[in-house]
């Protein structure tokens, strides 16, 4: 399928392949296949990365949010927009070798109240192949029975053709040819030849149009295809009357057609020339489905086109012209080639020591002759030395820089993590945060991806869903880290400095970001304490989550015993704490401790005690809570009498 | 069960003397009186001595404040306290926990008290240093002297003020050895009422029932 589903992360964005880069994302576009609007993909956000255009659509991302390859993409196209119609960017996927037909002719003929009389099976799926241009006159194969000139159906792959491909039957007789006549016409008119015509003619109009059903005949390797052309134009194949004008002449019988029809009356070849320019064929669509309009919506209960003619992003909040200008720049660099791309070009000199020295990554004798430390010493040099050829040669020009990016890059993370070796701990981490986001350079969300500042709210959601995903990070664990809340500042820090100095984000825009949450219904929340303080938290912590950790953290002290002699009894009333020690218990940075133990009083759960050794924090045994205690003790003794009197067999 | 055998620990002892063993006027009352008396479990809780900033909790602390005050001067019969000296008595103050409720603390007590008719200061107004603690309301008090004199059969009688508190007609019950203020309270309350009649002058002053 040209349209995949695809997967996306925690904040609902499409999660990238390795080495794939986010270019472009726009909102309020909608999707078409062919000239149909999908019903389900009408408002969502496309995200063009280096790799693949991705939609995920804004009412049910999970379902309905769909990616195509770009590596499966032949052709793109630009429509500017006329009147009502939004910009549309028209993608042609790369014809597909595969030798099932049958349910592309099945939907297609179900599906087509608007194809021409005279073809009815089909122009829907029909695409065209864009590397070379459609000849005037498609192949047809004449029928051996009533000697009626047949289009080859237009998806007909000799290629790929053998004893299953469904072969429709003649139009006027209704008999089915066997496939070896159709592939022969097929070769021929692929050789520009004119068709030979068969013996036999009869003629007789009888108009059997019976679906398709297994054919026989055998299967056979062919040279290059080239399909008819029909159904592009078959709007206004149906009204076309009072045209007198300019009218077409057949190429084949010369007949003049009406100028609207696309397939010639009298022989049925297709009228359908190369010379009509683009931009006609596409205005004529897209004033038949612009966006406002309730243009036809593909019925997608009618089984699913395997291979769609063409799909169309309709830019209905603008956009389209840097989408189109960015896809044309991925297209020409195709960087999905580079995923098995062979490593940097190696110089002459560099083989050549290779050669001679025996680096580590050639098995060849020179290895055999240092062993041992000296031997370890020869690895390192040698290692160096081809770092340091590698670097040379990659700022020799910008070509070869691009071309050992990949490389350049490894060795730069391999420096961040030698460096870290002989450091404590904690300043390993945050160069390893560092060095991770040479790695993420490709995720975050830019103004520039958004296109030039056009839409201040699309930057933000942007915003918004990376700083999700950035939260929710396992690998990365920011939250767990910070036990599972972090202050806004302490983030904001972060997240920059895992932006490695470049494109930073303003404390406004940041704060706008983390306010979008809620809205996006995304897996963290922004809480505000009372006293201000802006904490990040995820969405499954809500503040009865938090009092019943901390209770139950206090109950636990009501079986510890506290480290000195305390003059109450601390099996009754456990021990007060602080907000340092609640800091330390979960993590937390101080002043959130603070704010949750406040809350935690807020809520009636705590109370406190001032006294010499500061604010601490106590289980609340004056307001209410006792009574309930005191009847799960009663509880509780009823229940050690009942247990008793069942041990010693009375019940 | 008497006061003078009491034991040190004044959350062991869960025992509940009867009113009338206990013949303490004061709040000076002594180490093995108070021993006696059973503080609640808050007494003994850390917090209870921090004034609250929860609305709710703070409510519930001056109810369970209040509650330990009057309890306690019932125990003691305790019928004027005066503020300033109390601080250091073992009502607020948990030698203990070492931890006692502060003067500014006693006072919102007390005013919640008020609030709630259980307390009053001498001399009225909304301020002042002794309190009376009405551990049982003026028109209880009232009912009680009633009962009495119901029971005595000296309706119709005159009764001066000092019979009731000091005579020995009182005995054994809760009226002798009462506050005579607190008495005269109650006393109005019957007059109100218009089952008595107060009549003399300061020192001996009778009343009438009928």
């Amino acid at each position: 399928m040209f349209l995949k589903s695809i997967d996306l992360t925690t904040a609902l964005r499409p999660s990238y392949l390795p080495d794939e880069v986010l270019l472009f994302v726009r909102d309020n576009v909608g999707l078409y296949e062919g000239k149909s609007k999908l019903r389900d993909q009408q408002n969502g956000q496309v995200y063009l990365t280096s790799h693949r255009i991705c939609y995920v659509d804004q009412k049910e991302p999970r379902k309905r949010s769909v990616a195509l390859d770009l590596k499966d993409v032949d052709r793109h196209e630009f429509y500017a927009g006329f009147l009502k119609s939004s910009p549309k960017v028209t993608l042609v996927p790369k014809p597909l070798k595969r030798g099932s037909y049958h349910t592309r002719v099945l939907s297609s003929v179900s599906s087509s109240p608007r194809s021409v009389p005279g073809s009815p099976g089909h122009s829907e799926g029909a695409y065209r192949p864009p590397a070379d241009p459609p000849t005037a006159t498609a192949a047809t194969w004449v029928c051996t029975i009533c000697s009626f000139s047949n289009p080859v159906p237009s998806n007909f792959d000799p290629t790929a053709a053998n004893a299953h491909t469904p072969l429709p039957p003649c139009l006027a007789c209704g008999i089915k040819p066997t496939l070896s006549h159709v592939l022969k016409a097929a070769i021929s008119n692929a050789n520009n030849r004119p068709s030979p015509s068969p013996a036999i003619s009869t003629s007789s109009p009888l108009a059997l149009r019976s679906g398709p059903s297994d054919p026989q005949s055998m299967s056979e390797s062919q040279g290059d295809l080239l399909t008819s052309q029909l159904g592009d134009m078959s709007i206004g194949g149906l009204n076309g009357t009072n045209g007198k004008g300019a009218s077409f002449e057949c190429p084949r019988c010369t007949f003049s057609n009406h100028p609207s029809l696309n397939s010639c009356e009298m022989c049925g070849a297709s009228l359908v020339s190369r010379d009509i320019p683009t931009s006609v064929q596409q205005d004529s669509m897209s004033d038949a489905t612009r966006a406002e309009s309730p243009g036809p919506v593909k019925d997608q209960s009618k089984g699913q086109n395997d291979m769609p003619e063409n799909i169309k992003l309709s830019f209905r909040g603008g956009g389209g012209p840097i989408f189109y200008e960015r896809l044309k720049g991925s297209m020409t660099q195709r960087k999905w080639l580079l995923h098995n791309a062979p490593p940097a070009p190696k110089t002459n000199r560099m083989l050549n020591e290779s050669n001679g020295n025996g680096s580590p990554g050639s098995p060849s004798g020179g290895r055999a002759k240092t062993a041992g430390i000296a031997g370890l010493e020869q690895l390192g040099l040698n290692m160096r030395k081809n770092n340091e050829i590698l670097i040379g040669s990659a700022f020799e020009d910008l070509e070869a820089l691009m071309a050992s990016a990949k490389d350049v890059i490894a060795l730069a993370e391999r420096f961040a993590r030698q460096t870290n070796n002989g450091q404590d701990s904690a300043t390993a981490e945050e160069n390893a945060i560092l060095a991770e986001s040479a790695s993420q350079l490709g995720l975050i969300t830019t103004k520039d991806i958004v296109g030039g500042g056009s839409s201040e709210s699309l930057y933000l959601s942007e915003l918004s869903r990376n700083l999700a995903e950035f939260l929710t990070d396992d690998s990365r664990g920011v939250l767990k880290k910070a036990g599972g809340i972090i202050t806004l500042v302490d983030l904001w820090a972060m997240f920059n400095r895992a932006r490695g100095g470049v494109e930073l984000v303003s404390p406004m825009d940041f704060e706008k970001a983390a306010r979008l949450w809620s809205k996006l219904k995304l897996p963290v929340r922004l809480r505000t304490f009372r006293s201000g303080v802006m904490v990040v938290q995820s969405r499954d912590r809500t503040d009865s989550t938090t009092v019943k950790t901390l209770l139950s953290w206090l109950q636990d002290l009501h079986e510890f015993p506290p480290d000195r002699d305390v003059p109450w009894d601390w099996q009754v009333f456990g021990r007060g704490v602080t907000a340092q020690e609640a800091a330390e218990r979960f993590g937390w940075s101080l002043g959130v401790a603070e704010e949750e133990l406040m809350m935690a009083e807020e809520r009636g759960a705590l109370c406190r005690e001032e006294g010499l050794e500061g604010l601490k924090f106590w289980v609340n045994y004056i307001d209410d809570g006792d009574t309930a205690k005191v009847k799960g003790k009663v509880r509780k003794e009823h229940d050690q009498i009942m247990s008793a009197l069942k041990h010693s067999g009375l019940l | 069960m008497a006061t003078a055998t009491a034991s040190t620990n004044p959350s062991a002892s869960a025992s509940t003397p009867s009113a009338s063993a206990s013949t303490l006027a004061s709040a000076s009352a002594s180490a093995s009186a108070s021993a006696s008396f059973a503080f609640p479990r808050e007494y003994h809780f850390p917090a209870f001595y921090t004034r609250q900033t929860n609305l709710t909790t703070l409510h519930a602390q001056r109810t369970k404040w209040s509650a330990l005050i009057l309890a306690y001067a019932r125990h003691h019969r305790i019928f004027r306290l005066a503020l300033s000296s109390a601080a250091d008595t073992d009502l607020f103050f948990n030698r203990r926990l070492d931890r006692r409720l502060n003067a500014d603390d006693i006072r919102d007590v007390v005013d919640f008290m008020r609030k709630d008719g259980r307390a009053e200061y001498v001399g009225g107004g909304s301020s002042g240093d002794v309190v009376f603690l009405f551990w049982r309301k003026p028109d209880e008090w009232a009912g009680l002297v009633e009962t009495y004199v119901d029971q005595s059969g000296q309706k119709g009688s005159v009764l001066t003020v000092y019979e009731l508190v000091e005579g020995d007609g009182t005995k054994g019950t809760d009226i002798h050895g009462m506050d005579t203020e607190v008495l005269l309270k109650a006393l109005n309350v019957i007059v109100k009422r218009g089952k008595a009649q107060i009549f003399g002058q300061d020192d001996s002053l009778g009343v009438k029932f009928f």
